[in-house]
């Protein structure tokens, strides 16, 4: 359709020139939006609560974001007005977006509604037993009954309204006849039962209009966010049109070959193909489902001292999710970190408290390392056994869990908690010269010379390659080449961010006179809190907010995170523990040493574990013998909802971290929108078996 | 046409070799010997033991008892890194490829190309990929992306991608056990194509089928094996096809070449 439109045929001209004066009109909202944002006649984030004067961040992301879609879409109007032949897959791309965004307001209107719709259902459940104490409250009580019944029934219709729109709104099942002038057949009965949903959908959506209305009434959910229904019209007004020229869109019949290959790719295949390389598909998914309903749901959830806690609360269970990718890509599995980290988290302060058997009782970091030592050697306990009995490492690992306790659980005895104040008066504090921060600052600007020496030579390459062939594949090169573009830019300010922040460490701690000693205590070097980042007055000075609890030991996470990613992408030694899960036989067979690598697996997570235990213990200089209870299956759930696959050969580091950050952003959102935390484990129930079909589907997707 | 005489030319000379599993004895005494640029159809029933003796050859199991020579010299080898180092490439029945990684990954596997950046070695990502095609396209395997997941690959593509990789790294012997079990008339004529193309290179081949017809056409001599002993050595001027099939079937050599072999399969 669309095709004969560009070709000039008569009959298409109609939707092919709705279609292009769509691309116009989605072209100029968005800069109405840009507009609107920019002067705060749309509030969004912060503002909207609290009315305040100054431009937040949400709302510059936002004007540029819209002005970027408004260019594309008046460029894409301009190219469908010109006739060219790229303007097609372009139109493809804006629809989807558009729907996308469409979609984005809709539900930020439907998830408040829902949830204030499914906690009032949680109340009216609870009153019966309300109304057999207090017999005074009767009549206030029926009232709210009575209402809450209408609610419910107004959620339950809102409900087939929406599962009707999407009846209506899916393909019609009948296959395309391929005659001409056949095409859009419906059976009727289809067409019949289509339109009666239609005009019940139509009906219903104004009930869930009305029925939100009444929600915000509803006293004690104070933290969820309002409905604001007017959004309701902007999200059809996006979602509708753009969908329905979308699906015409899609109907294309090419003459040329590339065109309809290019074509065929549409944008929704394109970024499932684009997810099934991805071995933490379920994890993205999940990752940006949750982020966007929590957001959604209440504006409290993106505030920076809601991610502070989340992150904060996860950087050490995610430290030791890495290590169990690690063994799981492997095929084996371990439940005994739960019980190193107790036995490690113990010895690190018993060091510093009673004493190291041969040391003496020492200072914390010889307490760490010597810490550290203790939960290399339990690793490699478990990887002996492991390999010397052959007994699968559910067993092995199920005996040193119970094992390993019983040690803290003597040598703690009473249950008792092992405190560092308990035995010494002051936190321990060390004194930096700041040689050492000149010195570090100077290894951080190699590190970044010669990141930017291996990585934007390549980045400025394929820009240009693909610049280069954007003609030979009938313009469709350059959109890739402009995004190729805009990633080499995003990495070059990066970069030069990070080298003008240690240019002004450097230049401050080399003014200073010689030998001059920054204080910092040692827990703090290893998980302190975060409360700045660069000095008062300096070019990047960032003040972290009071109320936000950014700890370091998320510093220390993202920095494993990357490297032990690059090692498990970019080694030898990555590429035989894949194999190794794989198919042991095979791996075995092209000379992999399989029993060295799960060795050095079963070592890595010790040691990973022993880390996050420093970590834990810095926090809260304190010890008591259950420390670390029950860790082992929720990191072995990261690690599953990160995709990495319980028979070995399938995972990713990066899904490790995805796992972590989705246990985490439950954990805190869960509680900012009310949900009684009981709830938590059976959310995270529902997410694992959520998540591992969706990771299933997607690698099933990929075999056909 | 004593063959005992002949070793000092062989190849690999395994001698008297024994394998238990427990209390299961596989292989009970068994001498097996490679010629230099020869190709040896090595015989024998489902469950014979083929398969056991070239993955003691290959190091992927222990010896029980034997000794094993390659190259005029005593050998032990441990794993199969070692049989890798004298130039041993093998093409395993059971153990060819990791279906959830991509080809080249599965290529290199073992012997990834490294390049250094100070102390650490990264892979090679690059020429992983374009050798990978590049060899694969050599035996006659032409494959779109090496980033594929083997476990997309139909089972005769698996197994070629497996030979290509052999013939690739293989210097001195290739050892392929039932190599055309899976695979259609003509890529198996692919696979003997290869064969005689690697002895043409200087290699050995070791030739591993329970299927005469596979191999009558390149071997030069065939082994058979019977329940873990040597049922005899033939070479292709002595023997019919049919009687080589026979003899696998019963597991007896037939009247006529008993005047010429003993009990062991060796010249009288
Ligand atoms: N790891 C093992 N443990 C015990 N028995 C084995 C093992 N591997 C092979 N066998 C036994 O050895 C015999 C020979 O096996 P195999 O060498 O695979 O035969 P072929 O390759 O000739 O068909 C079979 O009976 C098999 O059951
Ligand atoms: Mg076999």
């Amino acid at each position: 359709m669309m095709q004969a439109y560009i070709e000039g045929k008569r009959e298409a001209s109609t939707i092919g020139s709705l279609v292009t004066f769509l691309a116009f009109l989605f072209g100029i909202l968005g800069i109405a939006i840009a507009y609107g944002t920019a002067f705060g006649w749309i509030p969004l984030g912060d503002r909207a609560q609290i009315l305040r004067s100054d431009v937040n961040t949400i709302e510059i992301i936002v004007t540029v974001i819209s002005l970027v879609y408004a260019a594309c879409c008046l460029r894409t109007a301009y190219g469908l007005y010109t006739r060219e032949q790229a303007s097609l897959r372009w139109s493809q791309w804006m629809m989807f977006i558009s729907v996308m965004i469409g979609g984005a307001i809709l539900l930020s209107v439907a998830i408040p509604v829902g949830l204030k719709f499914s906690l009032l259902l949680g109340q009216v459940a609870d009153l019966r037993t309300l109304i057999s104490q207090d017999a005074g409250g009767l009549a206030a009580l029926s009232l709210s009954i009575g209402e809450g019944l209408i609610s419910i029934c107004l959620f339950i219709i809102a409900l087939l309204a929406l599962l009707a729109l999407l009846v209506f709104l899916i393909p019609p099942l009948e296959p395309l006849r391929d005659q001409p002038g056949t095409r859009w057949i419906v059976s009727p009965p289809r067409k019949f039962i289509q339109a009666i949903l239609t005009v019940l959908g139509i009906g219903v959506i104004c009930f869930l209009v009305a029925g939100a209305a009444v929600v915000p009434d509803y006293p004690g959910q104070t933290t969820i966010r309002d409905a604001e229904n007017h959004r309701l019209l902007a999200g059809l007004l996006f979602f509708l049109p753009a969908f329905f020229a979308y699906r015409v869109v899609r109907r294309v019949e090419e003459q040329s070959d590339e065109l309809r290959r290019a074509l065929a790719l549409t944008p929704g295949k394109f970024i499932r193909a684009e997810l099934a390389k991805s071995p933490s598909a379920g994890a993205i998914i999940g990752f940006v489902a949750i982020l966007m309903g929590f957001t959604m749901a209440t504006d409290l959830f993106l505030e920076p001292s809601s991610v502070a806690s989340f992150l904060s609360n996860v950087a050490t269970k995610g430290v030791i999710a890495i290590g169990v990718t690690y063994l799981m890509i492997s095929g084996e599995f371990d439940l005994s970190v739960g019980s190193i980290l107790g036995v490690t988290a113990l010895s690190f302060m018993n060091f510093m408290t009673h004493g190291a058997p041969v040391f003496g009782v020492v200072g914390p970091i010889p307490a760490a390392l010597l810490a550290i030592f203790i939960a290399f050697i339990l690793g490699a306990i478990n990887g002996v056994l492991l390999i010397s009995t052959r007994i699968p490492s559910f067993i092995v690992t199920l005996g040193t869990m119970l094992a390993f306790r019983a040690i803290t659980l003597v040598a703690i005895a009473g249950g008792r908690i092992l405190r560092y104040s308990d035995h010494h008066e002051a936190l321990p504090v060390i004194g930096i010269s700041n040689i050492v921060f000149i010195v570090l600052a100077i290894i951080g600007l190699a590190i970044v010379a010669f990141t930017a020496y291996r990585v934007l030579p390549v980045l400025y390459r394929g820009a240009m390659q693909a610049w280069s062939i954007r003609t030979d594949n009938g313009d469709f090169g350059t959109s890739g080449a402009i995004l190729r573009g805009l990633a080499l830019l995003l990495v070059l300010l990066l970069l030069l961010a990070i080298v003008v922040w240690l240019a002004a460490v450097l230049s401050y701690h080399g003014s200073a006179s010689g030998g001059q000693i920054v204080e910092v205590g040692y827990f703090d070097l290893f998980n302190g809190r975060v409360l700045a980042i660069g000095e008062e007055g300096d070019f990047f000075h960032l003040q972290i907010p009071r109320n936000a609890n950014v700890r370091l030991a998320i510093v220390w996470w993202f920095i494993f995170v990357v490297i032990f990613h690059i090692v498990l992408t970019s080694t030898s030694f990555g590429n035989s523990i894949f194999a190794t899960g794989g198919n042991e036989g095979a791996a075995r067979a092209q000379g992999v040493n399989v029993d060295r690598v799960k060795l050095q697996n079963f070592v890595i997570v010790a040691l990973l574990t022993g880390i996050a235990a420093i970590y834990e213990t810095a926090r809260n200089p304190g010890v008591d013998p259950l420390k670390g209870t029950g860790w082992e299956l929720e990191v072995i759930a990261m690690t599953v909802i990160g995709g990495a696959l319980l028979t070995g050969g399938y995972g990713s580091v990066v899904g490790s971290l995805l796992g972590a950050l989705i246990f985490g952003m439950l954990q805190t959102g869960l509680v900012l929108v009310g949900i009684e935390s009981r709830l938590f484990s059976g959310t995270i129930g529902v997410i694992i078996i959520a998540a591992v079909v969706l990771n299933t589907l997607v690698r099933g997707a990929r075999q056909n | 046409m004593e063959y005992k005489q002949k070793n000092d030319k062989a190849l690999v000379d395994m001698i008297d070799i024994h394998k238990y599993f427990g209390s299961v004895q596989v292989l009970r005494g068994i001498d097996f010997h490679v010629d230099r640029q020869e190709i040896v159809g090595l015989l024998g029933d489902n469950g014979a033991g083929k398969s056991t003796l070239i993955k003691v050859l290959t190091g992927y199991h222990s010896l029980t008892r034997g000794q094993i020579y390659f190259d005029d010299e005593a050998v032990n080898i441990h794993s199969p890194h070692d049989a890798r180092e004298l130039g041993i490439e093998t093409v395993h029945q059971d153990l060819a490829l990791v279906p959830l990684m991509s080809i080249a990954r599965n290529f290199w596997l073992g012997q990834e190309p490294t390049y250094e950046v100070g102390p650490f070695r990264f892979l090679d990502k690059k020429k992983m990929a374009s050798e990978s095609i590049r060899a694969l396209a050599d035996v006659g395997i032409h494959i779109r992306d090496s980033e594929e997941t083997v476990g997309n690959m139909s089972g005769g593509e698996r197994q070629s991608v497996a030979i290509g990789r052999a013939v690739y790294f293989g210097k001195k012997l290739l050892i392929l056990d039932e190599p055309t079990s899976a695979l259609s008339v003509g890529e198996t004529q692919k696979v003997l194509d290869y064969t005689i193309a690697a002895k043409e290179k200087g290699m050995s081949v070791i030739f591993i089928t329970h299927n005469i017809r596979h191999v009558y056409e390149v071997a030069d001599r065939f082994t058979i094996i019977e329940r873990g002993h040597k049922l005899g050595d033939f070479h292709k001027s002595e023997v019919t096809e049919n009687e080589v099939a026979d003899m696998i079937v019963t597991g007896q050599i037939p009247e006529r070449l008993r005047l010429y072999h003993g009990e062991n399969g060796e010249v009288a």
